[in-house]
């Protein structure tokens, strides 16, 4: 579980931050200042690290237990600009709060 | 009380509620169901569309669209395979059955302290005490290493397949 919360933990924000980078720096430079080579790289790069998000996200929430509701929030969350981060602390602070409580403990021996 | 069947109707041969057979797939056709099989029609075919635009546009020149067009159909397989997920978590026989033996032999291994009696035991075999069988002196080993593994899966009757050391 660990592993998995990290693995999702990164790519949402390496996703925050290339959503980031497209929508308040290369959409205006697009837009306003005809240069669209940072919507053409980034942009490019976005749709593909997305998919990673989607992936770790899928694989958190099938290790977590969580509900299929919850996991496709998470999922959605990660396409809204900000909103991306704070989703990942609200992830972290779930998936660590069930690891404290459910601890397994040894059957035999 | 059994429903009016015809006479040399064979009842052995349902089986109620197994998987695969349409007393299961009842399971998939209540409201919240419905929703989820209307999503994965309407996001199929809207990300299918989207990926038909950017490959029609790519077509057109826009040399960029190219990797929408392969994006698009990608997240349209992913919409696909979360729902076949769920459809398939969905139509898996109730767990109860399979969680009664594992509870009984917590039980049985761990006296539980008398608080924890009236709650549910949930217990995961996390990691069981390897207790090491004596080695077969038969000649074929690929049979003597079975006999190994049944016999530590008999010693140890919590413990996982995957927790095997030998």
């Amino acid at each position: 579980m660990g592993a998995a919360l990290t693995r999702y933990r990164v790519i949402a924000w390496i996703v925050g931050v290339a959503l980031i980078l497209l929508v308040v720096i290369g959409m205006p430079m697009k837009y306003g200042f005809d240069n669209p080579i940072l919507v053409e790289t980034v942009g490019q790069a976005h749709g593909f690290l997305y998919m990673v998000y989607l992936l770790a996200a899928f694989d958190l929430s099938r290790r977590a237990g969580w509900p299929l509701k919850r996991m496709v929030l998470v999922m959605l969350a990660g396409t809204v600009p900000f909103v991306s981060f704070y989703a990942e602390r609200r992830v972290s602070g779930w998936v660590t709060a069930e690891q404290t409580e459910r601890t397994p403990e040894p059957v035999a021996g | 009380m059994a429903p009016n069947h015809p006479a040399g109707y064979d009842t052995a041969s349902e089986i109620p509620a197994a998987p695969g057979t349409l007393v299961a797939m009842k399971r998939l056709w209540t409201p919240a169901w419905i929703a989820r099989h209307v999503a994965l029609v309407v996001l199929v075919s809207v990300f299918l569309g989207l990926g038909w635009w950017q490959l029609s546009r790519a077509a057109d020149g826009n040399s960029i669209s190219w990797g929408y067009a392969v994006e698009w159909p990608i997240f349209a397989g992913f919409v696909v395979f979360v729902w076949w997920r769920e459809v398939r978590h969905a139509l898996r026989p109730p767990a109860d059955a399979a969680e009664e033996a594992p509870a009984a032999a917590g039980t049985r291994a761990a006296d539980a302290p008398a608080a924890d009696a009236t709650r549910p035991v949930v217990r995961r075999p996390v990691r069981a005490a390897r207790v090491t069988a004596p080695a077969d002196a038969g000649g074929d080993a690929d049979l003597a290493a079975y006999n190994h593994y049944l016999q530590w899966l008999n010693d140890n009757p919590g413990a996982k397949p995957g927790d095997y050391p030998g």
